[in-house]
């Protein structure tokens, strides 16, 4: 049968992996959980909240101790209705994998119910949430997970939160010369029809009226 | 032998005679022979040109429908019926039933035999027909034959364009370089011994002094465009052609030290008197010739200046309407010319095969067997392999042409030269039945072509197996890169 | 030669979809890249934002259109994540069969493309009629050729057809000649080797670093595959192993083997799928009513405030993963916000570093090696 990572080998590496966070930076205010996916093999991982000050040294220890070796996504949101300290949220999802070079002419064949310690792929959840800001702000991980480069690109382009230190921001999938300040994922742009009967009815808006100012439509 | 269609001699002397007799009396009497000349040299020209261009539609039909079929894997037999058929219905139907007194039966049992190796059969022909399942309303008579007048016609409606900033008056030129130059050669290239537009001495000098202008063109059309696109493509094709002309040109010599003569007619004539087609003497010569010509008119395996993945069409990206149509007319102009010269120089030109064991003379004329052999040369070397290969790049392209082909074809010049010195033999030369040099020389008939076709054939298949297998199979041309993968950001100096 | 900039696209034969890539040449070197993306970004992230989780579906099938089941997959198993959704066994059956069929066609259309860029133009016919023998048996569970809007939260939109489990079989039976065929052709050809091999070298750390994932990490000789690293669905009850390729230099991968990890990709995924239509719960010769239990449980369709959901997923392209949060407009019957995570958008930047060095003619080459679909780049 297929290969697999059984369901005690998960558990036991995400609890290994939390204690091994929160040894490290319990004192610094970052918190590791054990949760549970809700459906399907309802698989364990590591989810960490930490202060925006903080990621970057949390990244690199990550990077270098805990064997994170693959930055999946880096993505945004926009909270402008909630609490003051929790106006945007990055949530950076990575993964440690047991992929190392190989020598030429030669395969690793994993078996996963054999993996152990180290080697058990995990996955990592972190949430940095950012307060109420009209600016909002993280350091960037460029440097320490390549993947880390277009997906911080791609969240600056469509949230609007700055990624410090990383080189060579650029617009990726809104045009080049979109003007500053749009970044269309942020909550006050709303898109032209939430329904789709109003599409039909008048997609161009042509039909608008004075009084439609500011609605949806 | 000449070909007992000798059209050439009886233009010339009827018109000739013509001449006098309308001329006679009259103040023109002293000038019938220059227009008689004028008439028959208009009249040949016409005819050769003409049936050559005409028998042109065959090679584009071929093209198409057997690389289709090739493409298709509709079934052995099917694929070759809707040559002539069209694709009614799925299968071509037990055809071969029809034919009197059960001689069909082998066919049936070889079609069988082609569909359970390399074919379809039952539910899986249904299962993957789906695509292109068409049926074809209408005269059941070479379907397709006429497509490509048709598509010149389209052209000739185009908007004739030139890009903005172009060179003009080379833009313009170039079309008519390769053009021209092309058109002059198939007026040089016999049919037959009496079909032909012109005979100079060293006709086969001067028919590849004008291809060789040929690069030249190309060259103009890839600068002159403004396109970056068709600059990469005109310079491809420039280094390409320039480094395939001398393979071919020496493989020629061979040809021509063989023969011991410049002339087409010469050449063909010497294949029949010696009793032995030129492909079994020099067997290397003959792949030579083909791969360079390959080369030369630039199809896969080597139409990397015209590569669409990269260039879009390469040199031509920027003509178009009739231009464009000339410049792709061209392209199949040079092939055909391929075929017919390939046909002359080693299949013997219009004599029928054993032509000197046969005795009564041909009951077909010889322009037939011309056309025979160029279109079997046609669609066996150059549209199969269009169909099965992919494009070499061009370094590779230049460095096989280079490295290995010119050492060859220097080889195979002196292996030409040791041929004519030493096992020619100019009395033994003759036209009959049986006989001729390659006849007599050695201790049994034929021992001279047929040790060296099977020496040369042993070679090729001993190469061809001698395969590292193992896991560290030797690479054949490694790239170095500059600056090794990762290691740079995008956008960044 | 003075070095010259070339753009390559948006329009272009190579591109394999709308996106741009400028190289810098010195004659026919590479010697800079730059990948311009973003041509069809059609904000599928925001017009989520007022769907509700069955609405989005079809978006997610427009995602990446040539493997339009594995994303409708992905998507789904983050919603049930967020919504706490079960799924019946015979439901993970078929979705784990569609998906490997999805994965079938979409790597025939990859060498269906892949083989003209490199010259080959018999392979595009080939590759894209028995395409024609996976998309027929789509069209009998989904609906459509390319996009099916065919899982649901909590199981599928309908169940197998009478008939299709022994079309299944034959056609695969088929198929598995046909990729001899294509090795027959290709593997034999001197010319494709000398085109694709020391060519595009990608080694598998530098890869994991860059974000790369998917079949050209394990054409770097690692057989990591979330499929079983992040496990999912019954990959773990189906017979089959992780296609791996070993790198020939220490440089890594190079395009021959990136080419052939997904020829083996294509054997493995047919091996999966005459496993799991012999070991189908309820038997692969019946068939249940839309809705019935045995495919489709009733699952919440609300998820409050707060609650997330994710996903990682091997398309066939790399590793895709969603990301949900719950608590939208509705009381929570629209996500609050739908994070998708596409392998190719990263991969291509990657691309277009690896070019350097190479020549002009290579591009096509190694940009068709990893196997790009621009529908998944943008969203």
């Amino acid at each position: 049968m297929g290969t697999t990572i059984t369901a005690k080998q998960n558990s036991k590496a995400a609890s290994a992996a939390v204690s091994a966070v929160n040894d490290r930076f319990s004192d610094a205010g970052i918190v590791a959980e054990v949760i549970a996916h809700s459906a399907g093999k309802k698989y364990e991982f590591v989810r960490i909240t930490c202060a925006p000050a903080q990621w970057r040294a949390l990244a690199k220890w990550l990077a270098s101790e805990a064997g994170v070796n693959y930055c999946g996504m880096i993505t945004g949101t926009h909270f402008p209705e909630g609490p003051s300290e929790r106006g945007w949220e990055v949530a950076v999802h990575l993964y440690r994998w047991p992929i190392a070079n190989v020598a030429p002419h030669t395969c690793t064949i994993h078996v996963g119910e054999k993996l152990t310690g180290d080697d058990i792929p995990i996955e990592y959840e972190v949430f940095i949430p950012i307060e109420k800001t009209e600016s909002p702000s993280v350091p960037s991980v460029q440097d320490i997970w390549g993947g880390a480069d277009w997906n911080e690109k791609e969240t600056w382009d469509l949230v609007g939160i700055d990624f410090e230190g990383h080189v060579n921001m650029h617009r990726v999938l809104n045009p080049h010369d979109s003007p500053d300040e749009f970044h269309p994922l942020q909550r006050q742009h709303k898109i032209r029809y939430h329904d789709f009967n109003e599409m039909y009815d008048d997609p161009q808006g042509f039909g608008r009226k004075p009084v439609d100012e500011g609605r949806v439509k | 032998m000449n070909d007992w269609l000798g059209l050439h001699d009886f233009i010339f002397y009827r018109t000739r005679e013509l001449c006098w007799w309308a001329f006679e009396g009259t103040f023109l009497e002293s000038s019938s022979n220059d227009v008689a000349f004028f008439i028959h040299t208009l009249l040949t020209c016409l005819i050769t040109f003409g049936g050559i261009m005409i028998s042109m539609f065959m090679i584009l039909w071929i093209e198409r429908k057997f690389y289709a079929r090739v493409n298709d894997r509709r079934g052995a037999t099917t694929a070759l019926r809707s040559l002539w058929v069209g694709e009614n219905g799925v299968t071509a139907g037990e055809w071969w039933n029809m034919i009197p007194y059960g001689l069909g039966k082998p066919v049936g049992a070889i079609n069988g035999w082609l569909n359970r190796v390399a074919g379809n059969d039952g539910h899986q022909q249904e299962m993957v027909n789906r695509v292109g399942n068409r049926s074809w309303y209408g005269v059941s008579i070479f379907p397709g034959f006429f497509q490509n007048l048709a598509d010149g016609m389209k052209f000739l409606i185009k908007e004739h364009m030139v890009p903005n900033r172009a060179d003009k008056v080379i833009f313009e030129l170039a079309p008519f370089l390769v053009i021209s130059s092309t058109v002059m050669i198939l007026g040089m290239i016999p049919l037959s011994s009496g079909i032909y537009g012109a005979n100079p001495e060293l006709s086969v000098l001067f028919a590849f002094a004008i291809f060789g202008i040929a690069p030249l063109g190309v060259f103009f059309a890839g600068w002159s465009s403004n396109n970056k696109y068709t600059l990469l493509g005109g310079i491809r094709s420039a280094a390409q052609l320039t480094a395939y002309e001398i393979p071919l040109l020496l493989s020629i010599l061979g040809v021509c030290i063989m023969a011991g003569s410049f002339n087409f007619l010469e050449i063909v004539h010497f294949q029949h008197s010696s009793g032995v087609w030129l492909l079994f003497l020099m067997p290397l010569g003959a792949v030579l010739f083909l791969v360079s010509m390959i080369a030369e008119v630039e199809r896969i395996p080597f139409d990397m200046p015209e590569a669409e993945a990269e260039l879009v069409e390469g040199w031509w990206t920027e003509y178009g309407g009739m231009r464009f149509g000339l410049l792709f007319a061209a392209e199949y102009m040079r092939v055909y010319a391929a075929s017919i010269l390939f046909a002359h120089f080693f299949l013997g030109g219009w004599h029928s095969p054993f032509a000197g064991l046969i005795p009564g003379g041909p009951l077909i004329p010889g322009v037939i067997w011309t056309l025979l052999k160029a279109w079997l040369i046609f669609t066996v070397v150059f549209v199969w392999a269009r169909t099965a290969l992919p494009r070499i790049r061009t370094d590779q392209i230049l460095e096989f042409g280079w490295r290995m082909l010119l050492p060859l074809s220097v080889i195979q010049v002196a292996l030409a030269i040791v041929y004519r010195i030493y096992l020619f033999d100019a009395s033994a030369l003759n036209d009959s039945t049986s006989g001729g040099w390659a006849w007599d020389a050695g201790l049994f008939p034929w021992a001279v072509p047929v040790l060296t076709t099977v020496f040369w054939l042993a070679l090729f298949l001993v190469f061809m197996n001698d395969e590292d297998d193992t896991e560290d199979m030797e690479r054949m041309y490694h790239v170095q890169t500059l600056t090794p993968a990762g290691t740079h950001t995008a956008g960044t100096e | 030669m003075a070095e010259m900039w070339i753009t390559m696209g948006p329009q272009h034969p190579m591109t394999h979809g709308l996106w741009t890539l400028r190289v810098k040449v010195d004659g026919e070197t590479v010697t800079d890249t730059e990948a311009e993306l973003g041509y069809i970004h059609r904000g599928v992230e925001k017009i989520c934002e007022s769907r509700d989780f069955t609405q989005i579906t079809p978006y997610c099938d427009r995602l990446c259109y040539v493997s339009a089941m594995t994303w409708a997959h992905s998507y789904i198993m983050a919603a049930e994540d967020l919504l706490e959704a079960e799924v019946p066994e015979r439901a993970e059956y078929i979705r784990l069969m569609a998906a490997e069929i999805q994965r079938l066609a979409s790597h025939l259309m990859w060498l269906g493309a892949f083989g003209p860029d490199i010259g080959n133009l018999t392979l595009m016919t080939w590759c894209l009629r028995d395409r024609e023998m996976f998309l027929d048996l789509l069209q009998e569970l989904g609906g459509s050729r390319m996009h099916y809007n065919f899982p649901r939260v909590g199981g599928v939109k309908r169940d197998i057809p009478i008939g299709w489990a022994d079309r299944l079989r034959a056609k695969i039976k088929l198929f598995e000649h046909r990729i001899d065929e294509y090795e027959m052709l290709l593997d034999e050809s001197t010319i494709w080797l000398v085109r694709l091999q020391g060519v595009g070298y990608a080694t598998a750390e530098d890869q994991l670093n860059e974000g790369v994932s998917g079949p050209n990490i394990r054409a770097a000789g690692v057989n990591t595959d979330a499929r079983w690293t992040n496990p999912y669905s019954v990959y773990d009850q189906v017979d089959w192993e992780p296609a791996v390729e070993k790198p020939t230099s220490v440089k890594g991968a190079d395009c021959y083997d990136r080419y052939r990890v997904r020829m083996e990709e294509m054997r493995q995924s047919c091996r999966m799928i005459l496993d799991a239509i012999e070991k189908i719960p309820g038997g692969s010769n019946t068939h249940y009513s839309p809705g019935d239990e045995m495919i489709l449980t009733k699952a919440p369709t609300r998820a409050p405030e707060g609650a997330t959901g994710t996903s990682t997923y091997e398309c066939t392209r790399g590793v895709s993963q969603f990301y949900l949060q719950g608590g939208g407009d509705g009381r929570g019957k629209h996500p609050y916000r739908v994070s998708i995570r596409s392998p190719m958008f990263i991969t291509i930047p990657y691309v277009a570093k690896t070019m350097i060095g190479y020549k002009v003619a290579d591009i096509p080459a190694i940009m068709g090696s990893f196997d790009p679909c621009i529908g998944e780049t943008d969203r």
